[in-house]
């Protein structure tokens, strides 16, 4: 499903990613860990498309991301859910509307938000909170509403960069159990992670990354 | 999905009022200026037209020309592209029209008989500039005795200044007012610009996220464009409805001070039928002046990024 060969990453002389290699299948769920700098987000930017490999290549589902034109970028990622550490919500937007706005980019029809909508929120606890205002919501809220956003639109990969990052333990925790619940229904989960104690709670593959190359010896757990 | 953009713009027109006051305010008076310059350019060649194209030139005939002469020369005359409306006066009929300037006074009128005004042809040229070619033309036929210009302007020459005038003046309103009206259409360009540009300052933050969760070019542009293009509907709905209203209410005392110069239509159908015309192009320079502006301002942001 999601292939990096050989990728290598400079941000002027800084390396950032040196020939990493890897591969996750679908449906799988896996954490991308590291310490600051390891190059855990540059992995998801290069997955989303936001900045392009100097060396190797990445691929989604059989298609070169360096491939992509400029144009076709948008509609390939809108098969990507992508739930941000700092959330990345319309701060002038409801809950509803934040989620919306998902529908609205792949062109979904309006008949079809609401029931949408609703269920997802279901799914992630905020169906109270739906008219509510981002400053209205905790950090926990935030990130679920980022959560629903990212997964309205039914998406094959979901993307999640240190989403507990802003987040207590307890908050954390009851968004990894809808993490966990997402994956149970078949969706594959690339989480790039610091926090050793969901590591070792949710017992899943692991990508460490250490100056931007892969520590195999932690390849997986 | 459009109603998502339009809720959008509208937010955004809320969120700054004074912005989109700004915008709207600019914008209608560019286009009431651009609708009353309008109405005065087509005033002014209307003035023009009938001083140019009213009667003019009398062909007075000899007392011998025949029925035949006359009419062969009166046809001739009517099939000149250059000449409009050819009117063949009678002895009689010139008498009657004696009369009838001399009613305040019927003593003169009752001292001649019709024998002593000659027959005549009374044709309008198309065109001022026409007339003294055909004017001498006439003047070599034989059945012409001499030719003249209608009086009342005081002559030839007098009506050729008065012509010359309006149209230095038409010119002058033409491209005076088109020189004016563009420099209030650049002005409403930049403060669009400006104002878009801050709008897209504002909403780097959203652009990045909708960028970030698939969202097109044209999704992300939608907004903007729904934006400016709701100043420009507004401005020209403004800035025409109050020109309108000015020159409906001045229109009876203007028509009256004009007497029979048409400077704008005597009837209600023909009025809005121009006032149409005017907001028809405005609404279609409106769209251009807002895509324009908002599709720069995008572009513009985009480099400096």
């Amino acid at each position: 499903m999601v292939k990096f060969k050989d990728v290598t990453k400079k941000f002027g002389n800084v390396v950032a990613l040196e020939k990493v290699s890897f591969e996750v299948e679908k449906g799988e769920f896996v954490f991308i860990t590291g310490p600051s700098g390891a190059g855990k987000t540059t992995i998801l930017k290069l997955i989303l498309g936001e900045i392009l490999p100097d060396g190797g290549g990445v691929s989604v589902n059989g298609v070169s991301v360096g491939d992509l034109s400029a144009s076709e970028i948008p509609f390939y990622r809108q098969g990507i859910g992508t739930v941000f550490q700092d959330f990345k919500v319309l701060p002038e937007r409801t809950v509803r509307e934040n989620v919306e706005v998902a529908l609205a980019v792949i062109g979904l029809s309006q008949d079809e938000w609401d029931g949408r909508v609703k269920h997802v929120l279901k799914l992630v606890g905020l169906e109270k909170q739906i008219d509510l205002f981002p400053r209205q919501l905790s950090g926990g809220e935030l990130q679920r509403t980022s959560l629903a956003r990212a997964l309205v639109v039914n998406p094959k990969i979901l993307l999640a960069d240190e989403p507990t990052g802003n987040l207590d333990w307890e908050t954390s925790d009851s968004i990894m159990q809808i993490f966990e619940k997402i994956h149970k229904e078949g969706k594959t989960v690339i989480m790039a992670t610091h926090n050793e104690e969901i590591i070792k709670k949710y017992k899943k593959r692991v990508i460490h990354l250490v100056g931007g190359r892969m520590n195999n010896g932690k390849h997986s757990s | 999905m459009a109603n998502i953009h339009l809720k959008t713009a509208l937010d955004y027109i809320k969120r700054s009022p004074f912005q989109a006051l700004a915008a709207t305010f600019v914008l209608s008076l560019t286009f009431f200026v651009a609708t009353l310059v309008s109405i005065l350019v087509y005033s002014s060649s209307q003035l023009l037209s009938y001083f140019e194209t009213r009667p003019q030139v009398i062909a007075f005939l000899k007392d011998n020309a025949t029925e035949s002469q006359i009419a062969e020369l009166s046809g001739r005359l009517s099939s000149d592209t250059r000449i409009k409306e050819v009117k063949y006066v009678s002895k009689e009929e010139a008498l009657a029209i004696y009369k009838k300037a001399t009613s305040d006074n019927p003593l003169l009128g009752e001292l001649v008989s019709p024998t002593i005004f000659p027959a005549s042809l009374e044709f309008s040229v198309n065109d001022l500039t026409f007339a003294q070619g055909i004017i001498d033309e006439v003047k070599n036929e034989t059945v012409v005795d001499s030719v003249g210009f209608t009086a009342a302007l005081g002559g030839e020459e007098s009506l050729q200044d008065v012509v010359g005038r309006l149209r230095t003046i038409t010119t002058y309103v033409r491209f005076g007012g088109g020189i004016f009206t563009g420099i209030l259409a650049l002005a409403s360009f930049m403060i669009l610009l400006i104002i878009i540009s801050m709008r897209i300052a504002m909403r780097r933050e959203e652009v990045e996220i909708l960028n970030l969760i698939g969202a097109t070019r044209k999704f992300i542009r939608s907004p903007i464009i729904l934006e400016t293009l709701i100043y420009s509907t507004v401005g020209v709905m403004i800035g025409w409805t109050i020109a309108f209203i000015m020159v409906l209410y001045s229109a009876p005392g203007l028509l009256s001070y004009f007497g029979d110069v048409p400077v704008l239509p005597r009837d209600t159908l023909s009025l809005l039928i121009i006032f149409g015309v005017v907001l028809g192009v405005e609404f279609v320079f409106g769209i251009i002046l807002s895509l324009s502006g908002s599709l720069l301002a995008i572009s513009r942001v985009r480099r400096a990024r």
